[in-house]
């Protein structure tokens, strides 16, 4: 679970790196560093483009009332945990 | 929209700090003269408060007097200024009537009713673009005369819990639906809004400063634009109108809708393209109106101020 969480991870973080022009290679975002704001320095309409990738690719939903945004969008390792447990494709 | 962000600058910072605070004494004292006054009288008292202004406002005239030349084509004077001021006053004051709907006071012409009827009717969600540019409440107002149409204000937080609090003053029935900026979900927030097919508005001619810009020639002279907007719209896939709302003297206002954009059959590969298009657009309709209503800019801050070293060295970095 855990070695498949890392793959995910990685897989995200590629996906962000792609989605967004990033200037850091998907392995060097660091799995708890903050995406908003300081560390990765995204801004919220970053964070929309990182949902609507993810969603898609993963067929999920993120939704503004999940009250939990702020918890599944603070890190890399969150992320990944909130797409391991929902994903449906 | 990536790292480093130099084109980053701060356009937040001097509306932040100076402008609010003119704006809520001049609110606090409108209010009250309105509501005790009637607006008739309470207008007399404009001209004071504009007079005041011309008087004793340091910043604010520098910064109209910054502006004016621009739309006006010509230098301004002091009569540009006390109208310049006056205006202001006057859409701030009309607020305190049209949040008591008290519509019957107002001569509103609305334009462009053909751009904005069927993409209401279509329920898709449609954003609005507005600027610092006429009065906000007239637009608000209009979007209540219509029936089943809500809209939802995007703003900065402070902000809105400023409006909030003025609103739950004047009328307690009529708060507004605001989303937040600032917070990690804002835009799911306005996603969310377009999906139930609600209309979202922004007044999208300033920044908070965590945003790129971009360069463009604003009356003349470069400015710089904030580009999140228009990535949003773009990247929400909708269509987007421009709205605003003039003040053209004594009880006439003037609504235009124009349209502004259209993302929804954008592809990836072309977004940044039609984002650029969609900005180039939004500066043309501020050149079109400042020109026809050159009082109704209220941006006191010098807007035109440096632009970003990184903006005037490639005219467009923030595609990378």
């Amino acid at each position: 679970m855990i070695e498949n969480n890392t793959a995910l991870q990685l897989e995200i973080a590629e996906l962000m790196v792609q989605a967004l022009n990033l200037d850091v290679a998907a392995a060097e975002i660091e799995p708890d560093a903050p995406l908003y704001g300081s560390g990765l320095g995204l801004d919220s309409i970053d964070i929309l483009e990182v949902a609507l990738v993810i969603s898609k690719q993963y067929g999920l939903q993120l939704k503004s009332d999940n009250e939990n945004n702020h918890q599944i969008f603070s890190s890399l390792r969150s992320l990944a945990e909130y797409v391991a447990t929902h994903k449906t494709k | 929209m990536t790292q480093p962000k130099e084109s980053t600058y701060q356009k937040s910072a001097p509306w932040l700090k100076q402008k609010e605070r003119s704006n809520t004494l001049m609110l606090r004292i409108m209010s009250w003269i309105s509501l005790r006054l009637g607006r008739r009288a309470g207008r007399l008292v404009l001209h004071l408060i504009a007079l005041y202004f011309v008087l004793f406002a340091p910043a604010s005239r520098r910064a109209s007097l910054g502006y004016l030349p621009r739309a006006l084509g010509r230098p301004a004077n002091l009569i540009d200024l006390y109208k310049h001021f006056f205006c202001f006053a006057s859409t701030i004051h009309d607020r305190i009537y049209l949040i008591n709907r008290r519509y019957d006071l107002f001569d509103i012409d609305i334009q462009g009713k053909n751009v904005i009827r069927p993409l209401i009717d279509a329920k898709k969600g449609v954003l609005l673009m507005g600027a610092h540019l006429g009065s906000f409440e007239v637009m608000r107002a209009i979007g209540r005369k219509v029936p089943g149409l809500s809209v939802a204000m995007v703003m900065h937080k402070d902000n809105a819990q400023k409006i909030n609090a003025m609103l739950s003053a004047i009328n307690p029935e009529a708060s507004m639906d605001v989303i937040p900026l600032g917070h990690i979900d804002s835009m799911l927030q306005v996603q969310q809004r377009l999906d139930e097919g609600m209309l979202v508005g922004m007044l999208a001619d300033r920044t908070l400063g965590d945003e790129p810009m971009a360069q463009l020639e604003l009356l003349g002279a470069p400015a710089a634009i904030p580009t999140g907007p228009f990535r949003m719209a773009a990247l929400l896939r909708r269509q987007v109108v421009f709205m605003v709302g003039l003040y053209m003297g004594d009880n006439r206002y003037q609504v235009h809708f124009e349209t502004l954009a259209d993302f929804a059959e954008v592809p990836r590969g072309e977004r940044d393209q039609a984002v650029d298009k969609a900005i180039a657009r939004y500066v043309e309709l501020l050149n079109r109106y400042t020109r026809l209503a050159p009082y109704n800019w209220f941006n006191f801050f010098d807007y035109w101020q440096s632009v970003p070293a990184s903006l005037t060295e490639k005219s467009h970095n923030i595609h990378e």
